[in-house]
């Protein structure tokens, strides 16, 4: 983009935004494929890459690109790939879609008492 | 006058709910959503850290502000203790609710490596009911007196305490 600064305190404008989210999104999805294909976590966030994914590819202005994402600056969306990146690695060792580990006490979440 | 209903808010709430209880059928025991459209989700203690990533990382989430770190006790119950986290997503401008149980020996895995914020809400909760988090940094008292002995938010420490002042 050709601004000076995010705005934001410890973000700095990231040259070449469309390659970064490309190599953040291909990895992403190359981490998803570890997972089982009909747990719920890789159908909705491949989802959500591919929809990410395709806009990059789409859109080559910053600005507009910002607009159609729709989720603050490229350089927070940026922040956010990654942190699925890491919550998808993260996610291999919970393996959170297997049934339940255990069930409460029957009396654990009654309100009123 | 009665606060009136909002039930577009309702039905965005009990969705996402929903969506969240798919992704994470292991650790999700319930999803709840209060009339006054505040979304809780019931979790088993084990799944502390994979929950509050999740709704810290997701990218339909991003819960990213540890709003408060509480528990209550009710002493009836077998797991006594309730661990209530309340998080605040600043892109999505929404608020949920995730509450843990736990006895009075069993530690509970710390939320610090998750949200800093936690480090004294936990050394508050270890001090006032005498919940043991597993991996804190530095779990020691925080408000009580330096050599009082007993946690006084629980539903058995009188009202006036045991030492006269």
């Amino acid at each position: 983009s050709l601004q000076t600064t995010t705005g934001l305190v410890g973000l700095a404008v990231a040259e070449n935004p469309h390659e970064r989210l490309r190599i953040l999104y291909t990895k992403i999805l190359g981490v998803l494929q570890n997972i089982p294909k009909d747990a719920a976590y890789r159908k909705y966030t491949e989802q959500i890459v591919n929809e990410r994914f395709d806009l990059v590819k789409k859109e080559t202005d910053v600005q507009k690109l910002q607009d159609k994402l729709n989720s603050g600056q490229i350089e927070e969306v940026i922040v956010q790939a990654e942190n699925e990146l890491s919550l998808a690695r993260k996610m291999i060792q919970w393996k959170p879609w297997e049934p339940l580990v255990e069930e409460p006490p029957s009396d654990q979440w009654r309100w009123p008492i | 006058t009665v606060r009136p209903k909002n039930e577009v808010e309702q039905k965005q709430l009990c969705a996402f709910g929903e969506y969240v209880a798919e992704i994470l059928p292991k650790y999700i025991q319930q999803v709840q959503v209060t009339c006054f459209n505040e979304l809780e989700l019931l979790i088993h203690p084990d799944g502390i850290i994979p929950v509050l990533t999740f709704l810290r990382d997701h990218t339909n989430a991003q819960f990213k502000s540890l709003a408060d770190l509480t528990a209550v006790d009710v002493p009836s119950r077998q797991y006594r203790f309730e661990i209530v986290y309340n998080l605040l997503s600043l892109r999505f401008n929404s608020r949920i609710r995730v509450k843990t149980y736990t006895d009075e020996l069993t530690p509970v895995d710390s939320a610090v490596p998750v949200h800093q914020a936690a480090n004294w809400y936990e050394r508050e909760v270890w001090d006032m009911y005498g919940v043991f988090f597993a991996n804190h940094p530095d779990l020691r008292r925080i408000l009580t007196d330096y050599g009082f002995e007993g946690h006084p938010f629980r539903k058995d420490f009188p009202l006036s305490g045991y030492v006269e002042v």
